[in-house]
């Protein structure tokens, strides 16, 4: 990495010696416990002494009399979690919206599920949920039942507001053909150039975070993994990975592998589909059926190593819950030599195709510094060159061991965003057979111990998306206190707001598939 | 002309996909249909970006708080005859999802549904069976009975090959006999 001296721990420590404390090793490389107002110091501080620094998420946490905040930040070679607590009956704390834009979205979650005041970032009505629910009730607070809240009655239809001059709302979704989900944006045309998009989220929102403290560990795999039907495996490796953490248990080399050529094959198949999906979305309805028709050889491969098309559960804490027979490698291997060898011929599509450049080239672009300052994560991120990939920056499970290369183009364009995932289609099939050529042998599974001792723990791992991140903490109970999880959707989702103004309404779904969206992750 | 209507609408369904709070589990799987290996066009079967065209409604997922008021505007702007389908475990009873705050629970409690097909999420093959009993229910007895009739009238005079026909008509009830059962 570019930036690899760069101490922040010791920079933090040395600049705000005395205010506040550090605990190394805790919640990433480091937890900094700040009391009410620290926290923007740390940010300013870390802000200087890093250009990379980016927020990851927030999670808020009830601890009784007071509400926490865990402030999650990247740096170019740390993740540093900034601890800060306010009292529950004046839960106020200023907003860091003004240092770090792209803490808008996260600091609006906490508001709209915990109820926490950012003073700054004033929050218009609900952001996840319902616009019936309840003012004042807020369903992640512990002493809250969140199922048994009586809703508002549905308010009653809004007139029109008459349209001002030449501008004209256009309301996308929530029931779109250009949306696969439920989602409304409310898109302001000036004749045909964007002026404002307003997002309305939480459609798929199903409480999912607090669901998950009344179930067990072993029950909540199931539930998280259905956080998300496409990167499914991601989000079980997520949450059985943190768990792990605080379990401070290894798993045997041979599941490492597995793990790895299942979380590759979850990519594979994702960026296959979003390659065809974008095809449909300007139109070139070929290319979606020939990547779709591509992909279902991987949806076979998947079904094959873990038993289920979309759903296994392979992964468990302690490893995986099924081997890949020896008998199987061969097939695996012919069957992704088969789509590498029409890779060339995609590839030639995405990038001299006339149509494909002329929907795609200079769409959207965003700079490496918007990119930065706006929290992006994986292929968006990596489009605009901004290099950040937690299989290279924090290698988890096998990562480290096996060779490849990270894929970074610096146009920051819709075609960049495209083309990142069509090379990483071929880096994961490298990665596939490197696996499966050096797989372990040895057990792919070792007893865990059931009760999870009481503590937290963070994780990031590098979904097909982007950087997927988990926090849990533990009270000794067999529920978790806390799930939370930060999608790459979330965070990639105001670079489209961004980048959509002053482009025509035209380039809106080109410019927004390639975000790779997913609202079943952003909302929960 | 009721019965152009029918052949029309059983030999073309126009389906409208709506995710009332999936995981994109079912949603993917639906796309999948439409695609090369599994081509559910040749059933006649077409997506339908717009409710007012649709004659079938095809629901993934959970319905969400949020969602649920708009699934029944959908609903009530799909002309008569129509059709719902709940596809996935989420949208048949709520699944996982049951009893979380921002959920209603399955696609039943907001408007009626037609067929269910179970699973987290169905395999295309086991949609893409549900489908086609749906279009096999969609049939009205009235042409059915049509159908049955026809065949005698003419085997009547060729008395020598009864065996071979016969079979056949007794096969003919076997499988509406399996039909109905598939609709209920
Ligand atoms: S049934 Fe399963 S796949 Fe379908 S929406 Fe529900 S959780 Fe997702």
């Amino acid at each position: 990495m570019s930036n690899s001296k760069i101490d922040i721990v010791s920079i933090v420590e040395s600049k705000l010696k005395d205010k506040v404390q550090i605990q190394l090793g805790q919640l990433g490389n480091a937890a900094v416990n700040t009391s009410n107002g620290l926290h923007r110091d740390v940010v300013k501080v870390m802000l200087e002494a890093d250009e990379k620094t980016a927020i990851v998420a927030i999670t808020g946490l009830d601890l009784g009399a007071n509400l926490g905040l865990l402030y999650h930040l990247r740096t170019s070679n740390a993740f540093i979690t900034i601890r800060a607590e306010v009292p529950k009956d004046n839960p106020k704390i200023q907003t860091i919206v003004d240092l770090i834009p792209g803490a808008a979205f996260s600091e609006l979650e906490v508001a709209d599920l915990l109820g926490v005041v950012f003073e700054g970032n004033p929050s218009s009505g609900h952001f996840l949920l319902s616009e019936q629910w309840p003012e004042g009730i807020f369903p992640l607070r512990k002493d809250v039942k969140a199922n048994e809240v009586k809703l508002n009655p549905p308010p009653p239809e809004g007139a029109r507001t008459p349209e001002i001059g030449r501008q004209v709302k256009i309301i996308i979704g929530p029931q779109h053909p250009a949306l696969l989900e439920p989602e409304k944006f409310a898109v302001t045309v000036d004749g045909e150039i964007v002026t404002k998009v307003e997002p309305r989220l939480g459609y798929v929102h199903r409480g999912i975070e607090k669901a998950s403290e009344s179930r067990t560990y072993l029950q909540d795999v199931y539930l998280v993994e259905r956080i998300c039907g496409i990167c499914n495996a991601c989000h079980a490796y997520g949450f059985v990975g943190t768990v792990e953490k605080i379990l401070k248990t290894d798993v045997p080399p041979r599941a490492k592998y597995l793990r790895v050529v299942t979380l590759e094959l979850n990519r594979l198949h994702s960026h296959l589909l979003t390659l065809g999906h974008a095809g449909l979305e300007i139109g070139y309805e070929t290319l979606f059926q020939y990547f779709w028709r591509d992909r279902e050889p991987i949806m076979d491969l998947i079904e094959l190593t873990s038993g289920n098309r979309v759903y296994s559960s392979l992964m468990t804490v302690g490893g995986v819950r099924r081997d890949i027979r020896d008998t199987d490698i061969p097939r695996i291997k012919t069957t992704l030599e088969e789509l590498r060898k029409k890779l060339p011929f995609y590839r030639q599509i995405y990038t001299n195709e006339a149509s494909i450049k002329a929907r795609m080239q200079n769409v959207g672009v965003l700079s490496r510094s918007d990119a930065i300052k706006l929290g992006m994560v994986g292929p968006v991120a990596r489009a605009s060159g901004y290099d950040i990939d937690v299989r290279k920056d924090e290698p988890y499970e096998a990562y480290g061991e096996i060779p490849f290369k990270e894929i970074v183009y610096t146009e920051g364009d819709t075609w960049a965003r495209m083309n990142v995932r069509m090379d990483e289609v071929e880096e994961s099939i490298n990665i596939i057979d490197y696996a499966l050529d050096h797989l372990p042998t040895g057990p792919f599974r070792i007893d865990a111990p059931r009760n999870v001792p009481i503590g937290e723990a963070v994780c990031r791992l590098e979904a097909p998306r982007g950087e997927l991140f988990y926090y849990i903490k533990s009270n000794g109970t067999a529920n978790p206190d806390r799930v939370k999880v930060r999608t790459p959707t979330f965070a990639n989702l105001p670079s489209f707001l961004k980048t959509a103004i002053g482009e025509s309404i035209a380039d809106v779904p080109p410019n927004f598939v390639s975000l790779d969206p997913c609202f079943s992750c952003t909302d929960r | 002309m009721t019965n152009t209507t029918t052949w029309a609408r059983v030999k073309s369904p126009w389906v409208l996909h709506f995710n009332s709070g999936a995981c994109n589990g079912c949603d993917i799987e639906i796309v999948a249909l439409l695609t090369p290996k599994y081509d559910v066009e040749r059933f006649g079967v077409k997506l339908e970006p717009s409710p007012r065209h649709a004659d079938v409604l095809l629901v993934t997922g959970c319905v969400t708080q949020q969602c649920a008021e708009r699934l029944k505007r959908i609903y009530d702007q799909m002309p008569q005859p129509k059709f719902v389908v709940a596809i996935g475990a989420c949208a048949c009873s709520g699944g996982v999802f049951d009893g979380n705050y921002n959920v209603v629970g399955g696609v039943d409690k907001v408007i009626p549904v037609t067929a269910y097909i179970p699973g987290c999420p169905p395999r295309p093959e086991a949609i893409l069976d549900g489908v086609v009993k749906l279009l096999n229910a969609l049939n009205p007895p009235k042409q059915k009975k049509q159908k049955q009739l026809e065949p005698p009238k003419e085997t009547k005079p060729v008395v020598s090959e009864p065996e071979v026909i016969v079979p056949s008509q007794e096969a003919k009830p076997v499988i509406e006999e399996t039909k109905t059962n598939v609709k209920q």
